[in-house]
């Protein structure tokens, strides 16, 4: 090869590299224009195929599409809003009950059905929850809503009045929110002239879920075509596109407005993102790492819109480490790293709005600001006279050291530095970029921290004890689409009471646990608050931005989208087309 | 002891392959990219200081020249000429060392299974195989997942399994060295296999493997790059070029082109100046090209 062919080749690969760049860059943006793909009666949405289509969820078939498609076929006893306005939480329009009515000190609930029909006619009655409870009771382990103590086993009794009316008896008497919003919310009536056909539970139960696991018999099984929900199923090919039609037997008031519903799968971000851009589906989502392209959609005739989880988000810290567990057992500690995080700052500028800050276990009302009276809000100043008063050597860009350990607290000896490592999640780039920023905010106090990325964060930093091996995490964080999703009632008893199931960092205390209970037994209205104020301030975790569920991209003559449930649920029948 | 007269013979022979390494004006511009970048890269922070360790919210993609950053800013501050330093030092530093780690493995391990022969050629080369069914890039995925990946740990990740082609390419060389009469008559008088291998195998396929090692270089800058794309690479504060790609190809929509254009540029740069070096070393060391 010539030295002058050497030359053109190598000027050529240059020019190919910036070509390759710049078509990653923009190519796309010739795609654009076009309106939606489907006619004013139907609108496409971006939504991976769901694969599980009873209304008893199975282990390992519990995500989100399972949920919103079950839910558009089969109504729950109860449905929930979030804003404030209802008691306990309840939808009254969208619910197949009234509110439950109280007595015998708290320990018995009695609801009444409200008058609704399957899709073949015949009424929806206490026959069809009684079905549901034998299957749930007698196939336990099979639920994946199961937890040992928890829902059924905290039923002392299940009895049918008439045909309208059941109640159920507690073994202790619970707080009528918690137990509406979180056990209440799994009770969904099932077609039991349907469905039962020998009346042995764990028969019909294997029976209906050999025939959910059998995904491409879903729109021709005789089984699911008997319905309570506004929707029913069209079409269904397996990992494709489904098709939801308007049921016209539907006897709820909320009527679909929409004849069609089709549900388009994508095989990862970029390609839903890409056909969002070519404005070939009415619903998606924008990847958040395209959310700078959230203005080149809006000129596309799409609204963009964040959708807020009932959420929060939080940095774990990992109170039984050997090392690192005796300084976060320090409560000035745990303030003094939780006002080097800007919250306010960071949901602003590097998640561009589509964040906002996390102050307490209980998330903000959706659609209300965040941050509002956070307990240790950014204060670096505050932090360092903190930590100095507490016996630190606090030194600027350097290695701050317990300088008196009788100040510092127990355990902490002489020296100690304070240098942690946060293992994150990977893939992520506003998290990547929010932790440069904590780094570097703590860096300027000498609180040294080193940021480990692995694709599953919860996977490597489990619950522990100090003497395991796998106890030597410092800080966790798995938030990048929200640490933890809340049903109705926000309560920690999962997260932040002594031992339980998701408290990862084993954070312990006496009076915590009291408010838990209090929030979940306790007939006192106000005890949610109590227990929000009182974790707030005790930082069982560091309180973190907590993104959105999802950033949503509809097209702008599409109507009834907002508000978005903050429960994840998608409800199609409030969709329509502007006339 | 040397005497003259054994020097004047090593002498003309490196003085004959730089003219011939001179003659391709390509390795010439290899050499000068090479340089060029090592210096932005290692003295550029003497003279362009800029706070690559503290973010600053409040100055978040600023345009090139805009408020005293000729490169303009990134997503949370930091000033782009800065961080592009920061990155080529990791870059180039991760990228020699994993190229010349993979070499020297790579060399050891072929020149001792080619000269051996037999069974132990035949294990030797067979766990080359077997690793090398595996896709390169996927086992780099899997160890960075499972390992912090810090600055000498993308080294040995990269180098350990990036020596598996210059086994195999010095295993041929070693499989026609072992039967030249140099080699069996020092077997003859005594000499053991490892003298062999150290004195006459490795030093007589030395050509070979220089000029691969320059291509292992550039792989090696490549994979990092590739690692760091797929939020693989060095966690922040720390830098490289192929993760400041990365994040300019998300901000890239939003017109912020000075975070992407000069990542992009300066690894296709490194990548061709490292291969353009390997092509004039091979001039070099082509016999009838340094007899012409």
């Amino acid at each position: 090869m010539g030295t002058r062919t050497r030359i053109v080749c190598g000027v050529v690969a240059i020019g190919l590299g910036l070509t390759a760049c710049s078509a990653g860059a923009g190519g796309g943006a010739q795609q654009g224009g076009g309106g939606g793909a489907q006619g004013k009666d139907t609108a496409t949405v971006a939504l991976r195929t769901p694969n599980w289509i009873l209304p008893i969820s199975a282990p390992g078939f519990t995500q989100g599409e399972n949920e919103i498609f079950s839910t558009a076929l089969y109504r729950k006893l109860y449905s929930y809003q979030l804003d404030g306005t209802s008691t306990d939480n309840i939808n009254p329009e969208r619910s197949l009950a009234e509110p439950p009515v109280v007595s015998d000190e708290g320990r018995t609930l009695s609801i009444t059905l409200k008058d609704n029909t399957w899709s073949d006619g015949k009424p929806i009655t206490t026959k069809d929850v009684r079905f549901w409870w034998d299957l749930v009771t007698a196939n336990k382990d099979k639920w994946a809503s199961y937890r040992p103590g928890g829902f059924p086993d905290n039923i002392s009794a299940f009895e049918v009045k008439d045909d309208k009316t059941f109640s159920l008896t507690t073994k202790k008497a619970y707080n009528t929110a918690w137990f509406t919003g979180n056990q209440l919310n799994r009770i969904v009536p099932l077609p039991q002239h349907a469905w039962d056909k020998g009346g042995d539970a764990e028969k019909t139960f294997d029976e209906l879920t050999a025939a959910s696991k059998d995904p491409k018999s879903y729109a021709t099984n005789p089984l699911w075509k008997t319905t309570s929900g506004p929707w029913k199923l069209d079409s269904y090919v397996p990992s494709g596109e489904v098709v939801l039609a308007k049921q016209d037997a539907y006897s709820g008031p909320d009527k679909p407005k929409l004849n069609k519903i089709v549900l388009r799968p994508f095989t990862g971000d970029d390609a839903e993102f890409n056909v969002l851009r070519a404005g070939q589906i009415d619903y998606g989502y924008i990847p958040p790492a395209n959310l700078s392209q959230k203005s080149y959609l809006e000129s596309k005739d799409y609204r963009v819109s964040p959708w807020y989880g009932w959420s929060i988000t939080y940095l774990q810290l990992n109170f039984n480490n050997p090392k690192s567990g005796v300084l976060f057992k320090q409560p000035y500690l745990r303030q003094a790293l939780q006002m080097l995080i800007d919250q306010p700052t960071i949901s602003k500028v590097i998640w561009s709005d589509m964040a906002s800050p996390t102050c307490g276990p209980v998330p903000a009302k959706p659609g209300t600001p965040g941050g509002q009276g956070c307990a240790y809000p950014f204060d670096p100043e505050k932090a360092r006279q903190l930590l100095e008063s507490h016996g630190w050597k606090v030194t600027p860009d350097g290695q701050s050291t317990c300088a008196d350990p009788a100040l510092c607290g127990t355990g902490i000896a002489k020296d100690t530095p304070l240098s942690f490592t946060v293992t994150s999640q990977s893939g992520f780039a506003a998290t990547t970029k929010m932790f440069a920023e904590i780094k570097s905010a703590m860096a300027k106090l000498g609180v040294q921290l080193t940021i480990k990325e692995v694709p599953d964060s919860v996977a490597v930093t489990p619950a522990c004890k100090p003497q395991e091996s796998k106890c030597d995490w410092d800080m966790s964080f798995f938030g990048s689409q929200g640490s933890w999703y809340y049903p109705a009632f926000a309560s920690g008893e999962r997260l932040f009471q002594t031992d339980a199931p998701v408290n990862l960092g084993s954070y312990s205390n006496p009076e915590a646990d009291e408010l838990i209970d209090k929030a979940q037994f306790s007939t006192d209205a106000g005890a949610l608050q109590e227990y929000n104020d009182f974790l707030a301030k005790d930082l069982p975790v560091l309180w973190m931005p907590n993104p959105v569920y999802q950033i949503s991209a509809y097209k702008s003559g599409l109507e009834g989208v907002e508000p978005q449930d903050p429960m994840n649920l998608m409800y199609f029948q409030d969709w329509s087309w502007k006339s | 002891m040397t005497t003259e007269h054994e020097d004047a013979p090593v002498r003309g022979m490196w003085r004959q392959g730089l003219e011939v390494f001179r003659e391709n004006r390509l390795a010439l511009v290899g050499v000068g990219l090479f340089v060029l970048l090592a210096a932005f890269s290692f003295l550029g922070p003497l003279f362009y200081q800029t706070d690559q360790v503290h973010t600053d919210l409040t100055k978040v993609y600023l345009a090139p020249g805009v408020d005293g950053h000729p490169l303009g800013t990134d997503g949370v501050g930091y000033d782009q000429l800065g961080r592009m330093m920061l990155g080529g030092q990791t870059s180039i530093v991760v990228g020699l060392a994993a190229g010349l780690l993979a070499t020297v493995v790579g060399t050891v391990w072929g020149a001792v299974a080619g000269f051996a022969g037999s069974w132990v050629d035949a294990i030797m080369m067979r766990v080359v195989d077997a690793m090398m069914s595996i896709p390169a890039l996927f086992l780099f995925m899997l160890m960075a997942a499972i390992v912090t990946p810090t600055v000498p740990m993308l080294i040995v990740i990269i180098g350990a399994f990036a020596w598996l082609g210059p086994a195999r390419l010095v295993r041929g060389e070693a499989l026609t060295l072992r039967t030249r009469e140099y080699v069996v008559a020092m077997r003859g008088m005594g000499g053991t296999g490892g003298r062999a291998v150290r004195r006459h195998i490795i030093p007589n396929a030395i050509g070979t493997v220089i000029v691969n090692a320059t291509f292992q270089v550039a792989d090696a800058i490549l994979y990092v790059a590739y690692l760091s794309f797929l939020g693989l690479g060095v966690p922040p504060p720390a830098a490289n070029w192929g993760g400041m790609l990365s994040d300019g190809l998300a901000d890239t929509f939003s017109g912020n082109w000075w975070l992407l254009y000069p990542p992009g540029i300066a690894i296709i740069l490194i990548v061709l100046a490292f291969n353009f070096i390997g092509d004039g070393l091979r001039d070099v060391f082509e016999v009838r090209l340094r007899r012409r």
